[in-house]
C-alpha cells in the first residue's frame, strides 16, 4: 500500500506504534465485520502534485473565455491582492470554529469586526457571523418570523422579481412548516404597492423585498412597504448588499426587521460561492440563527472575544435550535471585512456611486441601438438593468456567446446586463457586438 | 515537557491585545453628490479606513493570535482537523474556473467536467448511485437528505411519516436538521456497549418513521456491527436510513455506507477530503443517494452525454438548496485531494488515522470506557472538569479535544488526532493530556496562562451581549 | 457540599420549590449550582393558567438549556422580571430575589403533596 503524502509517520515509527498498541498489523484495529468490508477498488489513480494541477487546469481550460455581463444576485467586484495574501495565512485558513476562544482571539476579533461592519451598513444592531447565501438567509428569516409568531399569519409575501432559484430554496426550508409563499406583482420593476396592499392581510407572516432587486432596480418605497407589513404585525425582511448599502439609506432605519443578502465584497466570481449576510433587531437576538461573536472580559480583566449565546445553536439545543447551521462561511466573512476596510468608507461609497452610474451609461448606449430598448424600467438602477429586445432574447444570448459575451435572458424578449468595475472596460466591445446581433 | 506561549501584543497603556479597526482607523464620511435622489441615500457612513500597510499589520497580528492546524495538533473529535495541502489552493485559484454561476452549460464545460468527476468519485467512495454537490455544508447536506426522504415518502403516498429517529449520541446537527425539515425527533438511548440498541430501535420505529440517522463508526469511534440488521429494522418499518458522513474518514477504502444498507448520506469534505475549515467555513456537504432516490436530488445535476456535460433537472427534484451551485472553491479542493491520493492514499488515510488514535489512547492516563474505537475515542476526565482540563492543555501548546460530549461518557474528552500527526506530535499531545490530568485543582481552574487571552467570562458575555463595536460606544 | 433548604417551602425531585403561602415558585440552591451561571430566563405570560407538569419557563446557562415544569397548577399572577436584566440573582439568591413566577394556586393540597424539606434533603 502506498502512503498518503499527508500522513507523516515513517515505517519505524509505525512499527513502534503498533507495538505500543499491541497489534502486528493496523488492519487488526478495524472492527468491521467481514460482510461489511469493501473489497473492491475505487479505480482512482494516485497522481503527483503537478499531475493533479495539470489535470484540473486542463479541465478548466475547457471553459469558454467569455466576458461576462451577468448578475442577478451574484456579482464580480475586484478583490485587492492584500485580501488574498492576508486571508490565505494558514493561521486563518486552517483553523476551526473558535470553541477555545483563549487561543483564537485573532479570528474572533476579525469576525467581530465583520459583524460590526454589517451593523453599520444595515442599520440593525445584531449581525451574525454569516449564512451560506441570500437564499438561506431569507429562509431563516421566514422561520424566525414563524417562531416568533407575533402575527397569526402563515403567508410569506414575495414580489415576482425575486430570483426563481432563491424562491426554490425558500420552498425547501418552509416545506415542513406551516408557512406558504405568495408572490405579488411588481410595478415597473419594483414592488407594486397596490398589489402588496391587495395581498397583505392578517394571514401575512412576513413581507420580503429587495433593494437593489434581482432586476437591478432600487426600491423607492421601503418605508411604506415596512409600514404595510407592521400594520399587520408581519415581519419585514429586506434583501440588499454591502456595496449598495454604502450609499442607500440603511434598511434598518427604514423599518426592516431583518436584512439578508450576498456579501459581494471579499469574494470574486467563484461560480456562486459567496456569503449570506443576516442582521436583525435586538428583540430577536435569542432567535437569531448561526454564530454570534461577543465580548467578555478575561481573568486578567482584558477585553476578549468569544462565541456567545451558543444555547441557540444545534450543538446545545439540538432539535429546538434556532437553526441547524454549524459550518458557515466564516473565511469569506474574514475576507469581506478585509475588503471593506481596504476600501474604507470613501472607497466603498465611490464604488457604490459607480454602480449607479455604470448601468445608466451602458443602458444609454444600448438604447441608441435599433431593436433594443434599455432600461425597461423607469427606475434608478444598481449594477444591472433589464433591456427589451425585438428579437427573441435567447437567440441574442446565443449569438453574443459566439461573439465572446455572456449575458442573461430573463424573459422571451428581455435581456439583463450587469456592469461593474471588472467589466466596464469591455462596454464598447459589448455594445458593438449587440449592435451586430440585433441589427 | 514542552510549553508554548501564544502571541499577545498587549499594549502597556491598554488592557487590550490588539485594538479594534474602528478604534484605530474609524472614519466617518458624508454621503453626498451621489447620482441618486437624497431621500434614497444615507447621510453618513462610518467605517475603518486603514492605509493598506496598516491593514496588513492588523490582520497579520490577528493571525498570530490564532491557533490552526499548521500551528499544532488539533484533535477535536468529530470535527476532524487534518492537514490541508496547499496545492489544493493553487488548483482552486485557477482563474479559468472563476465564472458566473448562471453561465450556459455549453460555455462552462470545464467546471461541469470537474463537478461530474467529483460526483463520480464520491459515489464510488460511498457506494452510492449518484451525488449532489449543491449543499454548502454538512448540516445543509443533512437537511437536503431529510428533504429527499420527505419527497420520496410523499411520492409513495407515505407523506404522513412524521418522525426522524436519532441515537442519543447523534451530532446536534442531526436532530436540528430533521426539525428544520419539519420532522418530530425521536431520540433512542444507546445500548450498554455504546452502540445502537436494536430493541430500543425496534420499539421506536414504525409507520410514522421517515428516517433513521446514524454515523458509523459512531460518536464513540465504535463500528456499528449490527448495521445491516439496523437498516433492515428501519426498512421493514418503511423508513429510510441516513449516514452522517462525519466519520467516513475512518472507513475510506474499507467499507462503504451504500453497501451496509444506508440509503442517503452526506460527505463532510473538510473532514474526509482535507479542505480547510477557514475558521468556521465554508465547507461543502455533498449528498449521495441509492438508485431509488436519484430522481429526488436537487436541481440541477451534472450529467454526461457522449463527450458533453449537461445540467439536468432530476424528474422529481426537491428543487434547490443553494442560491447557485454550492461552494465551488471547496469542491475543487476536495476533487484535487482525491485525485492526488487515489485508492491507495485514501486507504492509507483511514489506516493512519485509526493507528494514531489507538496509539495516542495507549499513551494517556485517562480511562476510555468504550472500545474498540477507530479514528477517535472518548476519554473520561474522571473527577476532573473536562473543560478545565482542556484549558490547561492549551498551555502545553496543543488544542484540546471536544469537551463534555457525548454525554454517555462523564466529563468526556472526545479525541481525534487524524492521520496528519506524527508519532512525535502524538507524544506531545499525550504529555499535554497527562500533564493536565495530573495537575492540581488550582492549576486547572486558573488555566490557561500562556495564551493570548486568559479564561474568558462566558456568563458576562451572554448576560450583556456586546456584538459590535457600536455596543462599545457607551463604555 | 451542603445546600440551603429552607423549612417553609415544598420541593420537587426535579429541584423546584413552591411557597405555599405566596404561591411563588423557583429553583433550589442545588439546581442553580448544577446549572452554573444562569444567563437567561424565559417566563410564561401573566394570566396564563398552568397545569401541573406544563412548561413554566426556560432557564439557560452558558452551555445548557433547561425547561422548567410547573409542579402545581394555578394562574400566573406575576413573573420575576428583574431576572431578565439580572439573571445572576437566580444563582445568588435562589429562594429570595431569584424566584421565577407567582401562581394563584388551584389547591394547597397539591402543594402539600410535594416533598417536605426533609424528604428533599434525603432525595439529594
Amino acid at each position: 500500500m502506498s502512503r498518503s503524502p499527508f500522513a507523516p509517520n515513517a515505517e519505524a515509527d509505525e512499527s513502534a506504534m503498533l507495538d505500543a498498541v499491541g497489534v502486528s498489523d493496523v488492519e487488526e484495529l478495524f472492527d468491521i465485520p467481514e460482510k461489511d468490508r469493501f473489497d473492491g477498488e475505487f479505480d482512482i489513480e494516485a497522481r503527483s502534485e503537478p499531475e493533479v494541477k495539470a489535470l484540473v487546469s486542463d479541465m478548466l481550460a475547457e471553459n469558454d473565455d467569455l466576458t461576462e455581463f451577468m448578475g442577478r444576485g451574484y456579482y464580480d467586484h475586484y478583490v485587492p491582492s492584500v485580501v488574498d495574501r492576508l486571508s490565505m495565512r494558514s493561521e486563518f485558513l486552517t483553523s476551526y470554529t473558535q470553541y477555545q476562544p483563549e487561543v483564537t482571539q485573532g479570528f474572533l476579533q476579525a469576525l467581530f469586526e465583520y459583524q460590526s461592519i454589517l451593523v453599520e451598513l444595515t442599520g440593525l444592531p445584531v449581525a451574525n457571523a454569516s449564512m451560506y447565501d441570500t437564499a438561506s438567509g431569507l429562509a431563516e428569516a421566514a422561520l424566525l418570523a414563524s417562531r416568533i409568531r407575533q402575527a397569526d399569519g402563515t403567508v410569506v409575501l414575495i414580489p415576482d422579481y425575486v430570483r426563481g432559484d432563491r424562491v426554490s430554496v425558500l420552498e425547501n426550508y418552509i416545506a415542513g412548516h406551516d408557512i406558504q409563499i405568495e408572490r405579488f406583482a411588481t410595478d415597473d420593476g419594483t414592488a407594486g404597492l397596490d398589489a402588496l396592499e391587495a395581498a397583505i392581510d392578517d394571514e401575512t407572516l412576513m413581507v420580503y423585498v429587495e433593494s437593489p432587486t434581482t432586476r437591478g432596480t432600487i426600491e423607492e418605497h421601503l418605508e411604506a412597504i415596512g409600514d404595510f407589513a407592521h400594520d399587520h404585525d408581519a415581519m419585514f425582511t429586506v434583501g440588499s448588499d454591502p456595496v449598495a448599502m454604502a450609499i442607500l439609506e440603511a434598511p434598518g432605519d427604514l423599518g426592516a426587521d431583518v436584512v439578508v443578502g450576498e456579501a459581494v465584497l471579499g469574494m470574486p466570481n467563484a461560480y456562486g460561492m459567496g456569503l449570506g449576510i443576516f442582521a436583525t433587531r435586538d428583540d430577536y437576538l435569542r432567535h437569531v440563527p448561526g454564530r454570534l461573536i461577543g465580548i467578555g472580559d478575561d481573568q486578567d480583566g482584558n477585553r476578549a472575544f468569544t462565541l456567545t449565546l451558543q444555547t441557540r445553536e444545534q450543538h446545545i439545543r439540538r432539535e429546538r435550535a434556532t437553526s441547524n447551521i454549524c459550518t458557515n462561511q466564516a473565511w469569506v466573512a474574514l475576507r469581506m471585512a478585509m475588503h471593506a476596510s481596504q476600501l474604507g468608507p470613501d472607497g466603498l461609497t465611490d464604488l457604490a456611486t459607480e454602480m449607479v452610474e455604470l448601468p445608466r451609461q451602458l443602458a444609454g448606449e444600448l438604447d441608441e441601438l435599433p431593436g433594443i430598448e434599455a432600461p425597461v424600467h423607469d427606475r434608478h438602477h444598481f449594477r444591472e438593468f433589464v433591456a427589451r429586445t425585438d428579437e427573441p432574447a435567447e437567440s441574442i444570448v446565443d449569438e453574443l456567446e459566439s461573439a465572446g459575451f455572456a449575458v442573461q435572458a430573463v424573459d422571451e424578449h428581455e435581456l439583463q446586463f450587469t456592469v461593474t468595475e471588472t467589466n466596464q472596460h469591455a462596454i464598447p466591445d459589448l455594445v458593438a457586438a449587440v449592435e451586430e446581433v440585433v441589427a | 515537557m514542552r510549553h508554548y506561549d501564544q502571541a499577545t501584543f498587549s499594549e502597556d497603556d491598554s488592557p487590550v491585545y490588539e485594538r479594534l479597526l474602528s478604534e484605530k482607523f474609524g472614519t466617518e464620511v458624508a454621503v453626498e453628490d451621489t447620482p441618486l435622489p437624497d431621500e434614497l441615500t444615507r447621510d453618513t457612513l462610518e467605517l475603518p479606513a486603514p492605509a493598506e500597510p496598516e491593514l496588513s499589520r492588523h490582520y497579520v497580528r490577528l493571525s498570530q493570535q490564532n491557533y490552526a492546524v499548521e500551528t499544532g495538533p488539533y484533535p477535536l473529535g468529530s470535527c476532524t482537523m487534518k492537514y490541508n495541502p496547499p496545492f489544493t489552493e493553487d488548483v482552486a485559484a485557477d482563474p479559468s474556473g472563476m465564472v458566473h454561476p448562471d453561465r450556459s452549460a455549453e460555455s462552462v464545460q470545464g467546471n461541469l467536467e470537474l463537478l461530474y468527476q467529483l460526483q463520480e468519485y464520491l459515489a464510488e467512495i460511498g457506494g452510492m448511485a449518484d451525488v449532489t454537490l449543491q449543499p454548502p455544508a454538512g448540516a445543509a447536506g443533512e437537511f437536503t437528505g431529510n428533504r429527499i426522504a420527505a419527497a420520496y415518502h410523499e411520492a409513495h403516498d407515505e407523506g404522513h411519516r412524521s418522525e426522524v429517529v436519532v441515537p442519543d449520541t447523534a451530532h446536534g446537527t442531526n436532530p436540528a436538521s430533521a426539525a428544520m425539515a419539519g420532522y418530530d425527533v425521536v431520540e433512542i438511548p444507546s445500548g450498554e456497549d455504546g452502540r445502537v440498541d436494536l430493541e430500543a430501535l425496534e420499539a421506536a420505529v414504525g409507520e410514522d418513521t421517515a428516517l433513521f440517522m446514524l454515523t458509523n463508526p459512531n460518536t464513540l469511534g465504535l463500528f456499528e456491527r449490527d448495521i445491516e440488521e439496523i437498516a433492515e429494522v428501519v426498512h421493514e418499518a418503511g423508513g429510510l436510513v441516513y449516514y452522517d458522513g462525519a466519520n467516513l474518514n475512518a472507513l475510506l477504502g474499507r467499507a462503504r455506507p451504500g453497501d451496509m444498507g444506508y440509503d442517503i448520506m452526506h460527505y463532510n469534505v473538510h473532514k474526509t477530503f482535507a479542505t480547510p475549515h477557514g475558521g468556521g467555513g465554508p465547507g461543502a456537504g455533498p449528498v449521495g443517494v441509492v438508485d431509488e432516490l436519484t430522481d429526488f436530488l436537487p436541481n440541477p445535476q451534472v450529467d454526461k452525454q457522449g463527450e458533453d456535460f449537461e445540467l439536468v433537472e432530476p424528474e422529481q427534484t426537491i428543487g434547490k438548496v443553494h442560491d447557485f451551485k454550492g461552494n465551488w472553491l471547496v469542491l475543487i479542493k476536495a476533487m484535487a485531494y482525491i485525485a492526488r491520493l487515489g485508492d491507495s492514499g485514501l486507504c492509507d488515510t483511514s489506516a493512519s488515522a485509526v493507528l494514531n488514535a489507538n496509539y495516542l489512547a495507549e499513551q494517556i492516563d485517562l480511562e476510555i470506557p468504550f472500545d474498540p474505537f477507530h479514528h477517535e475515542f472518548v476519554a473520561s476526565a474522571g473527577d476532573l472538569d473536562a473543560s478545565n482540563m482542556a484549558k490547561r492543555m492549551l498551555d502545553f501548546g496543543v488544542h484540546p479535544p471536544t469537551t463534555k460530549w457525548p454525554e454517555i461518557v462523564s466529563q468526556a474528552l472526545m479525541t481525534e488526532p487524524t492521520e496528519a500527526e506524527s508519532k512525535q506530535s502524538l507524544d506531545q499531545l499525550a504529555d499535554a493530556f497527562n500533564g493536565a490530568f495530573n495537575a492540581g485543582d488550582e492549576e486547572l481552574s486558573s488555566a490557561p496562562h500562556r495564551t493570548t487571552a486568559r479564561r474568558i467570562d462566558q456568563a458576562d458575555a451572554a448576560r450583556n451581549p456586546r456584538l459590535s463595536w457600536h455596543a462599545l460606544d457607551d463604555e | 457540599m451542603s445546600f440551603d433548604i429552607p423549612d417553609n417551602l415544598y420541593y420537587t425531585e426535579s429541584h423546584e420549590w413552591v411557597d405555599p403561602e405566596t404561591g411563588k415558585i423557583g429553583l433550589t440552591d442545588f439546581a442553580q449550582d448544577e446549572l452554573g451561571d444562569i444567563v437567561f430566563v424565559e417566563f410564561p405570560g401573566v394570566g396564563d393558567h398552568l397545569e401541573t407538569d406544563s412548561e413554566l419557563g426556560v432557564v439557560e446557562s452558558i452551555k445548557a438549556v433547561s425547561d422548567v415544569y410547573s409542579p402545581v397548577s394555578g394562574a400566573v399572577t406575576d413573573v420575576n422580571e428583574t431576572l431578565e436584566g439580572e439573571p445572576e440573582l437566580l444563582n445568588e439568591d435562589p429562594y429570595g430575589d431569584g424566584w421565577l413566577v407567582e401562581l394563584d394556586l388551584d389547591s394547597t393540597d397539591e402543594v402539600e403533596a410535594l416533598l417536605t424539606p426533609d424528604e428533599y434533603e434525603t432525595h439529594l
